[in-house]
């Protein structure tokens, strides 16, 4: 482990007050032993920095998928006093709101004789990768509609059913999104793109249940082994973007009128009750909209895929639920001062609020939300449900995925992209994406093993296992 | 002149290397370029850009910025750019191509150019850049 960090228990580390200047509380993360090694020193520095924000809660904190990123570190979380504390876009990050979703259907693994053939369908109606261009014909009332509205404006135009809406964070929706904010080439860039994949680590991917762990909970969410899942993970595409973009640079000139120093340009931010705090949360609140309808248009696109190619009726296929990974929520929690309202970034970062709450589903109340962990290409994904002890130490929240352990670069020249194609073949995975070397970049090298990840939130009772699931197939932007 | 990328595990970090101040803003804009499209030419477009900022470093992420933004909307891939920069302000000739899926598809999307470990430099004779684009 790194110098000057201290062990807290088996899986919890504190970064202590000092590890740079000006912090105003402990870093705090999480990592198993055998995950210490992919622990980079920039990534802590940067969890130090995040510490020195005015008004910062309790801890700075990271996920077992810490890596380094700008602003915040990836797997980042940080709570922010409403009253005394800011908001920063480094916190949130380029892509906000990027996300994940689970998609249920009545079919087995043997249902899906032809893999390949469905892999194609499903790369012909998702737009994919650079360049693609969505299906929707919008208008500038459209997208601000959902931009205000979120998922509900998608059901409403026939791109889902009711149900969607209650089985998304926050129901699709933060009531905070403010049009007014968002600038015009944020609206030009958000047009074309309404129901595209975009590129990276987004992707479509065919999964079934290969182990349940806890049964109960796995009915509760309509799991069952040997079901076929389809899991989404994209984000606000150039729109969001766009509003990241428009807004640091905004908030680069305010934090200073504000007299709030930052050790990183990147952390530019202002108080949540100023006017330029205010403008950005607004149009950050429109982003993060703008992504789960996203997501929402893509699950349309998939179950008319299925419908076409399975007979399944659109309601045989119901959303498990839907999680954000960046974004900034306004949440009450447990805190010294009793409860109180804080302005929670997480940043690469899931939500994973324990049982009773009533932020969480209805159906799922009585175990806890949904917590959707994605693997890489080649490797399970989990779905957990959140717990009370998240809700004590975490603010509500667990890691978001496996975290990279190799550049983009670096894996490219490790194994071609035809080469990490076929070794997946071999275990039965069909991968499809735009280019070769999109599929080396996203290699499951790349990746810590998500095993190890889920591993540390079990032990730390961040989140608990409910299922596991198996990649069939994959579709790369 | 050339550039090269640095080791980072999330996303994407280049160094740039030019003779004048003015090439080091174009030739960062080329590494761009050539990150997100791989291959870019000159196919008779061209565009103008003029940037205003408090400083050299915030110059450089709004010059990339605006044209992260053109690239996108008017689906156009650059290819040479004509730099003219002065402490806070800056004139831009883009020359490219338009977007061919068959062609430049394949590449890296360019979700936004981070401020977090930018460094503007002289080495010697050098103005060098190291700059991190969030992919």
């Amino acid at each position: 482990m790194l110098a000057g960090i201290q062990q807290i228990d088996e899986v919890e580390w504190e970064v202590p007050v000092g590890y740079v200047p000006g912090m105003r509380v402990p870093g705090r993360f999480f990592l198993s032993d055998d995950l210490a090694e992919t622990l980079e020193p920039d990534a802590v520095h940067q969890l130090a920095n995040v510490a020195c924000l005015p008004g910062i809660e309790r801890y700075s904190l990271a996920m077992p998928d810490i890596h380094s990123g700008y602003g915040f570190p990836i797997g980042g979380v940080a709570a922010f006093d409403a009253e005394s504390g800011v908001i920063s876009p480094g916190g949130v990050g380029y892509d906000i709101n990027c996300g994940v979703r689970l998609i249920a259907t009545p079919l087995r693994a043997d249902d899906i004789t032809q893999p390949r053939a469905l892999i194609e369908e499903l790369f012909r109606t998702v737009p994919t990768g650079v360049g693609a261009e969505s299906s929707l014909r919008l208008s500038h009332h459209d997208l601000a509609a959902m931009m205000t509205e979120g998922v509900r404006w998608a059901v409403e135009a026939g791109y889902g059913v009711e149900n969607d809406i209650s089985h998304c964070e926050e129901s699709g929706r933060l009531d905070a999104a403010d049009t007014a904010p968002v600038s015009k080439k944020a609206f030009q860039r958000g047009m074309p793109q309404a129901g595209t994949l975009g590129s990276g680590n987004h992707f479509l991917e065919i999964q079934e249940v290969d182990a349940v762990f806890d049964p109960e909970t796995a009915e509760a969410f309509g799991l069952s082994p040997g079901q076929i899942c389809f899991m989404v993970h994209c984000g606000s595409r150039g729109l969001g973007h766009q509003v990241c973009t428009d807004h640091l640079r905004v908030l680069e000139s305010a934090h200073k009128r504000y007299g709030i120093s930052i050790p990183d340009r990147q952390l530019a931010c202002a108080p949540l009750s100023s006017p330029e705090g205010e403008a950005y949360f607004g149009a950050m609140a429109a982003a993060a909209n703008y992504a789960w309808v996203n997501r929402q248009v893509i699950t349309h696109q998939v179950r008319q895929v299925l419908q076409r190619m399975f007979g399944i009726a659109y309601e045989e296929m119901p959303l498990v639920y839907d999680v954000a990974h960046n974004v900034a929520k306004m949440e009450e929690h447990s805190s010294e001062r009793g409860r109180r309202r804080f302005c929670v970034h997480r940043k690469g970062a899931t939500r994973a609020f324990g049982p009773g709450l009533p932020e969480v589903p209805a159906a799922y109340r009585s175990v806890g939300q949904p917590v959707i962990i994605p693997g890489s290409m080649g490797s399970h994904s989990y779905v957990l449900h959140g717990t009370a002890t998240a809700m004590e130490r975490t603010f509500g929240s667990t890691c978001h995925g496996a975290g990279r352990v190799m550049s983009r670069t670096k894996a490219k020249k490790a194994t071609p992209g035809s080469e990490v194609r076929k070794h997946l073949l071999e275990q039965g995975i069909v991968v499809r994406a735009t280019s070769d070397a999109a599929i080396a970049e996203e290699a499951p090298e790349a990746y810590k093993e998500s095993d190890k990840v889920v591993d540390v939130v079990r032990r730390a009772g961040l989140s608990l296992p409910v299922v596991r699931l198996r990649p069939l197939g994959v579709i790369k932007g | 002149m050339p550039f090269f990328e640095v080791p980072h595990q999330a996303d994407v970090k280049v160094h740039v290397e030019a003779d004048t101040c003015g090439h080091l803003f174009s030739e960062t804009a080329r590494a761009m370029f050539c990150l997100m499209y791989c291959r870019c030419e000159e196919g008779g477009v061209e565009r103008r850009v003029s940037v205003t900022s408090t400083d050299r470093h915030s110059l450089m992420i709004d010059f990339l910025s605006e044209l992260l933004f053109i690239a996108e909307v008017e689906r156009l891939v650059f290819s040479s750019f004509d730099v003219t920069v002065t402490d806070t302000a800056l004139e831009a000739v883009a020359r490219g191509e338009r977007f061919d899926p068959a062609k430049h598809r394949g590449g890296m999307e360019i979700k936004g150019v981070s401020y977090s470990g930018l460094r503007i430099f002289r080495d010697g004779n050098l103005f060098c850049c190291e700059i991190l684009f969030d992919v």
